[in-house]
């Protein structure tokens, strides 16, 4: 899962971004209002955590001006306002989630899943279609009940493809969503993963729309 | 302690005199009108007496052959106040019905004051023409007395009234011209003591205005303080719980870093070094707060430039490792009034922030000079500097320029103009011409010069 981290400190950005990458999710890391506004917008991130005092443009306007333009993505304001005022306005400006200063880092990624999961009407943590299941904070994938293990990209790529399930994902929506700055991808990455992820779990998993993309077919049995 | 108390209050300081004031008037009335009345009442009865006492012995005069005693009735019933006597050569000849027998005066002629059976009288005694008449009229003391009562009370009945009556009237006019001091004391009573908003208080005394003004001018600079408090501590806590926040997250890093050595040194080095901000923070935290507590301690003569001297070469490394020149100008001794250890607080943050706030290869110009007179420190630096919008917000408690990568908090610069303040030293930010940067120059008046 793609975040989008906004934090000028840089000691604490640093920290954040190596421990939620420790937790299976793939960080940006942005250091002012303006370039957290960009890049919020761009929609390639599952969620943002972003702290109010940043240079350029405060926090608060940069929620503001998001909301304004329409862009929905979820925004977890990390800050070390704690003031009840500042928090109510946080929220009502549309934050999805406030938190403060210092945080847990576990409690960030299950905050940060919860927030993604819940941009995709997804109830649970664990995630369901057909035999297969997905729990998104143990990281674990199993068939029929037994566990199966896939690589970090096999597990980040389903995962995208579960949460979104019923829609079409195309092949460069993917590869935005799974690999962050700085990495190089092969033209065909996307399509060796499906296939193996095909190959360890149900060969009739992710359908290829052509000329699209691929999707997972939305769960039957009440989740 | 109660009673004590009683008399502090403005209600008996009014009350007392003012009653006491009119018990002596009251008194001086009574006593007046006691002796003038009198002395009338004396002067007019005795008259009286001498005018019964002549018309006696003209009367006697006239019947001077009678015989035996006769007894005058008595025709009023005032008679048995009064009596009297007609002798005629020393025989009883004519009496009131309550007269006695003898004479009643023994003390010869005129007025005097005889005691008969037990009672006061007061006596006139006179001769006739011929003196072998003599007359004696009396008149009971007591019927004086009486009249002189009876306009005694007219005048003290009503005073003994009316005073009681101004009493009760004092007692309640103080009682409800005190009433918005009553309640100002309940309303301050009551004030919980965050409570800041000005009072209000009803129909209020021009007396009592400035008072009151006075209170709510007192609470309004107590809101500011309070209020400026509540701002720093909740920056002072924004402050510290960043460094904590990022030591946390680099002491979960590391913990989770496993087999990834490299990555778990450098969590944890940067754990160390969030310490060290964290540290320096609340340091500057404490050196803020001991100079807003204790201001001013005894001022000596320091020379600023062996201070600045020594203050540079501290912080020189830190330059050099960042490729930064540093260069000094600071070579005449140059004496100032104040605390060596302010002083170094002052500088050392001076060149701490130009260091921190300049690129690497920057210059950094640190001068002492003697301008007619004056001591002057300067600072600069060729780094960005600060644009309008910031220099007006230096000085704001952990205001610093944002987006610099320094790990700065604010705090520096909060010091140094305190420091100023208590070495009565004038400060200057400006733009340097020299070197682009900001110049930062810090002026000692002559009088401030040791």
């Amino acid at each position: 899962m793609r975040i989008l981290l906004a934090e000028d400190d840089a000691m604490l950005g640093d920290g954040l971004r190596a421990g939620l990458r420790q937790l299976g999710f793939q960080v940006d890391w942005v250091r002012d209002g303006a370039a957290a506004e960009r890049e919020i917008a761009s929609g390639d991130y599952a969620a943002a955590v972003l702290d109010l005092g940043l240079p350029v443009k405060d926090g608060i306007d940069v929620l503001q001006s998001l909301r304004a333009r329409k862009i929905a993505t979820p925004v977890l304001v990390l800050t070390a306002r704690d003031a009840v005022p500042d928090r109510i306005r946080g929220l009502d400006l549309g934050a999805d989630d406030y938190v403060i200063k210092p945080v847990d880092l576990h409690e960030l990624g299950a905050r940060l899943r919860s927030l993604a999961r819940r941009a995709h009407g997804q109830l649970q943590d664990v995630l369901r279609c057909g035999a297969v299941s997905l729990d998104a904070s143990a990281r674990q994938v199993t068939l029929h009940g037994e566990v199966v293990l896939l690589s970090t990209r096999e597990f980040d790529l389903l995962y995208a493809l579960m949460l979104s399930a019923g829609r079409v994902m195309s092949r460069e929506q993917l590869e935005q969503k799974l690999y962050s700055w700085g990495y190089e991808v092969d033209s065909n990455a996307i399509e060796v993963h499906i296939h193996h992820l095909r190959r360890k779990l149900q060969p009739d998993l992710i359908q290829t729309v052509r000329g699209i993309g691929y999707t997972v077919a939305r769960s039957k049995d009440p989740a | 302690m109660k009673a004590s108390r009683r008399l502090k209050s403005l209600q008996s300081r009014l009350l007392v005199p003012l009653l006491a004031l009119l018990t002596a008037v009251w008194l001086a009335t009574v006593l007046l009108t006691w002796f003038d009345v009198q002395h009338e009442l004396d002067e007019l009865l005795d008259g009286h007496l001498a005018q019964a006492a002549a018309l006696l012995v003209m009367q006697q005069a006239g019947e001077s052959d009678h015989d035996g005693v006769e007894d005058s009735p008595s025709l009023h019933k005032y008679a048995p106040r009064v009596m009297f006597q007609v002798f005629h050569e020393g025989r009883l000849v004519l009496r009131s019905a309550n007269a006695g027998a003898t004479p009643m005066s023994s003390h010869g002629l005129g007025f005097a004051t005889e005691r008969l059976d037990g009672k006061l009288w007061r006596v006139f005694a006179t001769r006739g023409a011929e003196s072998d008449v003599q007359v004696y009229v009396g008149e009971l003391n007591e019927s004086r007395d009486a009249i002189l009562m009876a306009v005694l009370q007219g005048v003290m009945w009503p005073l003994a009234f009316a005073l009681p009556l101004l009493a009760l009237v004092g007692w309640w006019t103080v009682q409800k011209g005190l009433a918005p001091l009553r309640q100002l004391s309940q309303l301050l009573g009551q004030r919980r003591p965050q409570a800041l908003e000005p009072l209000q208080i009803d129909r209020l005394p021009s007396e009592m205005e400035p008072v009151v003004q006075a209170l709510n001018a007192l609470f309004d600079r107590i809101e500011h303080m309070v209020a400026a408090e509540r701002r720093f501590t909740a920056d002072a806590a924004h402050e510290l719980r960043t460094p904590i926040a990022a030591i946390r997250a680099q002491a979960q890093v590391a913990m989770g870093a496993g087999d990834d050595l490299a990555q778990r040194e450098h969590a944890l080095q940067a754990t160390l070094a969030g310490c060290d901000r964290a540290t320096r923070l609340v340091e500057q935290l404490l050196t803020l707060a001991r100079l807003e507590e204790a201001p001013v301690s005894s001022l000596t003569s320091v020379d600023l430039s062996t201070l600045v001297r020594r203050v540079a070469a501290d912080l020189a490394p830190t330059a050099l490792a960042r490729q930064q020149s540093i260069e000094l100008d600071a070579t005449k001794p140059c004496a100032v009034l104040g605390a060596e250890m302010l002083v170094a607080v002052m500088v050392r943050n001076l060149i701490d922030n130009a260091i921190r706030y300049s690129p690497d290869q920057a210059r950094i110009w640190v001068s002492v000079q003697n301008e007619s007179g004056q001591t002057v420190l300067r600072v600069q630096d060729s780094g960005p500097g600060m644009t309008e919008a910031e220099l007006a917000r230096l000085g704001e408690r952990f205001f610093r320029v944002l987006g610099t990568e320094q790990t700065g908090n604010g705090l520096g610069w909060s010091i140094v103009t305190r420091i100023a303040a208590v070495l009565n030293a004038a400060i200057e930010v400006k733009r340097s011409e020299m070197l682009g940067g900001l110049a930062v120059t810090v002026r000692w008046p002559i009088s401030a010069q040791a």
